[in-house]
């Protein structure tokens, strides 16, 4: 007799009481489980992309905050009071929840901004700052500058755009700028004074949501000041730091003390965050817990036809079937079945993630179409899991009986 | 192959056994293949019991059973797998044939365990003793003697060193009976295996080495 045969024999014997009904109702339930632990875990890893900032919109997850000391009465008669020293860093490096600082260098020479558009010509004085590459959130391939370059890219606070389009300009009666306009437009900087006056073209390259400045490469702030500033020692007023939680009491409170000032709404943004990361931990805990369930009704549906067929396992049994080979059998019968039930939760998943991709991408939120690494981990643990389970169970009704 | 008894006592008999004397229960005895012994009981003495005992069925028992030196208790599930299939087969006294499966597909399943003996060898044992015709029929459509028939077929479909049988013949008439212990002796010298038969009167189904009182 061939093994089909033989299969077929030990189909009608051990399997002829699962009814259709029950096997469906079990697969949609591990389906089910599967999907929402699957979806759980992709909402998981999408917010924590999200909140690392990985992409350039990363407004959502903005754990770097830009700090400077409070201007009072007191302070400002003496600047030296809202200066940030070599120990106030030292200080700032050891507070609670701080990963990283970067200093915020000013120029410290006069910067004024002329363009010409057609007849009419514009011209504002103007500052600049430099950030740390690490911090920036805009990094585009000409964002370098060296001595003998004429040309400086310069990233603007997407704030500053903003408050010119729908503020300034309607009040003035100027034109609108879109950001692809401001970009192709360039402008000149003249820097220095007198003989020592020097014009270069300056061109938008980026527009930034971390930092609210004019922003330009360091390299090029550390070479103005020393060739145009009054004198060589550049005065830090700014930090940028890079935080993990902003909404802790501890780091607020050392804001507080320190007489530190900063995005306020940073902070109860971040208050968010935290009740965002909260509500996403036990929706996974909320799924393991489905997961489990949906496994549960799966084995349970598999121990119910075993203990219907445990007359003919017994026979079997005593006519010389091994509990292994009865379980191999039935192994073979179930994982298929548990397995498409997984296939098609990864599939819900993968859709899932590409329409969110499609839907957040209008909101400038970028992640990625396909499922990350850890969706792909919980895929593989589900599906050791269960075939772990899943096995143990059969052997454990077969020797039973 | 050897069996060894030591000592055997069903615990339900046990009150019993001690007011009659027996050749098996509390005794120490050895049998070897091919040795064929006839174990001679009267109603009620525990025949059964002791083929259950024998075969793993039931362990409410004093005292040891070994097959090959092991004692049979002491037998994972997977080596009892193993022995049952390779080196001792059974003939239930109450045939244990798997009702909703036709007389072919019960005989199958047993003989595919191994592949020791070939589709048309089976074929022809069943026409043997008379059962050729019943192949397709459901085993629980079959007579008494039809299903003792069938059960007796389907312990011969495997390699064994003893073949243990509780009453194989109790609903077969004579000439059936000669028929089915011909093929039975023939099957058992082939394997070069023993066998025990339980039965209720002295008989002489086989040429019995022994025959014991239990």
């Amino acid at each position: 007799m061939s093994s089909n045969n033989r299969e077929g024999i030990l189909k009608k014997l051990l399997l002829r009481n699962s009814k259709k009904g029950r096997l469906y109702s079990a697969w949609i339930a591990l389906c089910i489980g599967c999907t929402l632990l699957l979806v759980s875990v992709m909402i998981w890893s999408t917010f924590q992309d999200i909140l690392k900032g990985k992409t350039s919109q990363d407004s959502l997850g903005s754990t770097f905050l830009t700090v400077s000391k409070i201007v009072d009465d007191a302070s400002m008669a003496n600047k030296e009071r809202t200066q940030i020293q070599a120990q106030d860093l030292v200080q700032i490096k050891q507070a609670p929840q701080v990963q990283d600082v970067g200093l915020l260098t000013p120029a410290n020479f006069n910067v004024s901004a002329f363009m010409g558009l057609g007849t009419n010509t514009y011209s504002t004085l103007l500052f600049l700052e430099a950030a740390p590459d690490r911090f920036m959130d805009q990094m585009p391939e000409t964002w370098k500058w060296q001595e003998g370059d004429n040309t400086i890219p310069i990233i603007l606070s997407r704030d500053f755009l903003n408050m010119y389009n729908y503020v300034f300009a309607p009040s003035q009666g100027l034109p609108l700028l879109s950001e692809q306009t401001v970009m192709a437009l360039g402008f000149t900087l003249t820097m220095g004074e007198g003989a020592h006056q020097v014009n270069y073209r300056a061109q938008v390259e980026g527009f930034s949501d971390r930092i609210s400045s004019v922003l330009v490469p360091q390299s090029f702030i550390d070479f103005g000041n020393i060739k145009f500033g009054a004198n060589s020692a550049t005065t830090i007023s700014r930090v940028i730091i890079k935080v993990a939680d902003p909404s802790d009491k501890n780091f607020t409170n050392f804001l507080e003390n320190n007489h530190y000032t900063t995005n306020a709404e940073q902070l109860r943004f971040s208050k968010m965050r935290s009740i965002v990361e909260v509500v996403s931990s036990a929706t996974g805990i909320l799924a393991l817990l489905l997961m489990a369930i949906g496994a549960l009704v799966f084995i349970l549906f598999i121990e119910l036809t075993m203990a219907q067929a445990e007359a003919s396992v017994q026979l079997l049994l005593q006519i010389g079937y091994s509990p292994k080979k009865l379980s191999r059998f039935l192994i073979r019968k179930y994982i298929p079945i548990m397995l498409s039930a997984l296939l098609v939760a990864v599939l819900i998943a993968l859709l899932i993630q590409f329409f969110a991709a499609q839907k957040l991408s209008n909101l400038q939120l970028y992640i990625p179409s396909i499922p990350s690494v850890y969706v792909w981990c919980a895929v593989g643990t589900s599906a050791l899991i269960l075939l772990w389970q899943i096995n143990r169970s059969i052997y454990r009704a077969i020797s039973a009986s | 192959m050897q069996l060894s008894i030591d000592q055997l006592a069903p615990i339900p008999l046990q009150e019993k056994l001690r007011s009659r004397p027996s050749d098996i229960w509390l005794q120490s005895i050895v049998f070897s293949a091919p040795e064929y012994i006839c174990v001679q009981a009267p109603s009620g003495t525990g025949k059964t019991t002791l083929i259950h005992c024998l075969y793993d069925l039931r362990r409410d028992y004093t005292g040891k059973i070994f097959w090959n030196h092991k004692e049979i208790n002491t037998h994972t599930p997977e080596s009892l797998a193993q022995l049952r299939s390779q080196e001792m087969s059974v003939i239930f006294q109450d045939m244990r044939l798997f009702p909703d499966l036709t007389a072919w597909e019960n005989l199958e399943l047993k003989r595919s365990l191994s592949d020791s003996v070939k589709e048309e060898e089976v074929s022809e044992w069943m026409n043997r003793l008379g059962i050729g015709d019943k192949k397709n029929a459901f085993a629980k459509t079959l007579s008494y003697g039809e299903q003792q028939r069938l059960a007796i077929v389907r312990a011969l479909l495997q390699p064994f060193s003893f073949l243990l049988m509780d009453e194989p013949f109790s609903h077969l008439d004579n000439n059936n009976t000669l028929v089915a212990a011909a093929l039975i002796l023939e099957v058992v010298q082939r394997n070069n295996a023993g066998l025990l038969l339980a039965d209720l009167d002295e008989n002489n189904f086989f040429p019995y080495h022994k025959t014991l009182l239990l």
